[in-house]
């Protein structure tokens, strides 16, 4: 498999990651809040799909 | 990758994970109830909240809070006075002597009835013990720079576990986990799972976490450099007889720091000011700026302002790093995160240790190409 390939979800759950988490630090109201929740929550739910998958 | 380097990496990825592994599945335990500290007070009644007071009602001074206090421990000397980040309460420290890290009493007391709520209990108690287990083994200062070690350890572990990764999942999908397989297989991909998902998370606590363990000796380096200068002029001089009012301290601290509202006020002769000084530390109020820190110098004896500075940037780095650690900045939901994040990092530390106990005696080539082969 490529490089691109195996290296695309865990950088975009990397991405969501690092967002969720600036996110709650920067943003000043209740959107960035619940933004910062629903993206860190992302890699565990894909956790959850994949084992469940299995 | 060359098949010299994949085993240099696997090698590095091995040894430092076993040094840390133990050390880490402590951490995560421990830190797993740490996250809901504030909660389990609460709960258990280690916490007292001040009543809640009519809206706009007036707050007493912290002057009385500090003379109240003297009087509950008159042998004693008022380190600092502290407010509740989430409460309307103030803290009052007080200390043997000075010079000493740890209070012998801290007092709680309503910031509007300015009634003594709360002995607050010192190094004793279930929480103190998880807490200590965390950061210092109860080793002191020796022991929070052994746990930052372990970090180091971990974070090579980290880099060294996502070279990995690529190689072995050559042949394989996303998130494939063989459930058919042999045990060590699905463990294998389990193990690659956890870790490349939660990667960026891990990552972050370890480097906060790592940054931490430092706050003590930079506080030391600000000491020593920063905070030296600004009290040049001052040393060898007699502490005054008598303090000038530490609330007329907080007020010119507020005019000197529009904007900013008192986190804490070190009192005179304590390790954060001078013999002659309150420092009174203002923060922001906003999310990211109620965690940073502003000190203003405050003569003790005339009760002007002395000098009033930013923090140096290293210890602006700690002070982001510590809600970065804890989790403690989104509300009851990010907390829950934080605890599942935690629960699936001992799953990767747990499926870590359990591929080197079930390990076989054959070289990382012929399991890759085994690997490889069970996958196509």
């Amino acid at each position: 498999m490529s490089t691109a390939r195996i290296w695309k979800w865990p950088l975009v759950l990397a991405a969501l990651t690092v967002f969720g988490l600036l996110a709650a630090l920067l943003g000043q109201d209740a959107l960035w809040w619940a933004l910062s929740w629903a993206t860190l929550a992302a890699p565990l739910a894909v956790i959850v799909i994949c084992v469940r998958r299995s | 990758m060359s098949a010299k380097a994949l085993k240099a990496w696997y090698r590095v990825h091995k040894w430092t994970s076993l040094v840390c592994t133990l050390f880490l599945l402590l951490l995560c335990l421990t830190g797993l109830p740490l996250i809901f500290t504030e909660e389990i007070d609460v709960l258990t009644g280690a916490t007292v909240e001040p009543s809640e007071a009519a809206p706009g009602a007036p707050a007493v001074g912290i002057d009385r809070l500090v003379e109240d206090a003297r009087q509950r421990r008159p042998g004693d000397k008022v380190l600092y006075v502290s407010r509740d980040l989430d409460a309307p309460a103030w803290f009052v420290g007080l200390g043997k002597s000075t010079s000493t890290p740890d209070p012998s009493a801290v007092f709680k007391y309503d910031a509007h009835s300015g009634a003594m709520i709360q002995d607050i209990p010192q190094r004793q108690g279930l929480m103190f013990t998880i807490r200590a287990l965390h950061v210092d083994l109860f080793a002191g200062l020796p022991g929070t720079l052994f746990i930052g070690a372990v970090g180091l350890f971990f974070l090579v572990s980290m880099v060294s576990g996502i070279v990995l990764y690529a190689p072995f999942m050559r042949k394989l999908t996303f998130g494939t986990v063989r459930a058919a397989k042999a045990p060590r297989v699905r463990w294998l991909d389990l193990h690659n799972l956890l870790g490349i998902a939660t990667a960026a998370w891990l990552l972050v606590v370890a480097v906060t976490g790592v940054i931490n363990t430092l706050t003590l000796p930079l506080l030391g380096l600000w000491q020593s450099t920063e905070l030296a200068d600004m009290t040049q002029a001052w040393r060898g001089r007699p502490p005054p007889s008598t303090l000038s009012s530490a609330q007329r301290a907080t007020e010119t601290a507020r005019q000197a720091a529009p904007g900013m509202d008192v986190a804490f006020v070190a009192f005179p002769g304590t390790v954060f000011t001078t013999s002659h000084h309150y420092m009174v530390f203002m923060r922001g109020d906003t999310a990211l700026t109620s965690r940073l820190l502003k000190p203003v110098m405050i003569d003790a004896e005339t009760g002007t302002l002395t000098d009033s500075r930013s923090l140096p940037w290293y210890l602006t780095v700690i002070l982001l790093s510590q809600p970065l650690h804890f989790g403690d900045y989104g509300g009851m939901p990010l907390k829950i995160i934080w605890a599942l994040f935690d629960l699936v990092a001992i799953g990767v530390l747990g499926s870590g240790l359990y591929l080197w106990l079930a390990r076989r005696r054959t070289s990382i080539e012929t399991q890759l190409a085994e690997l490889e082969g069970l996958a196509s």
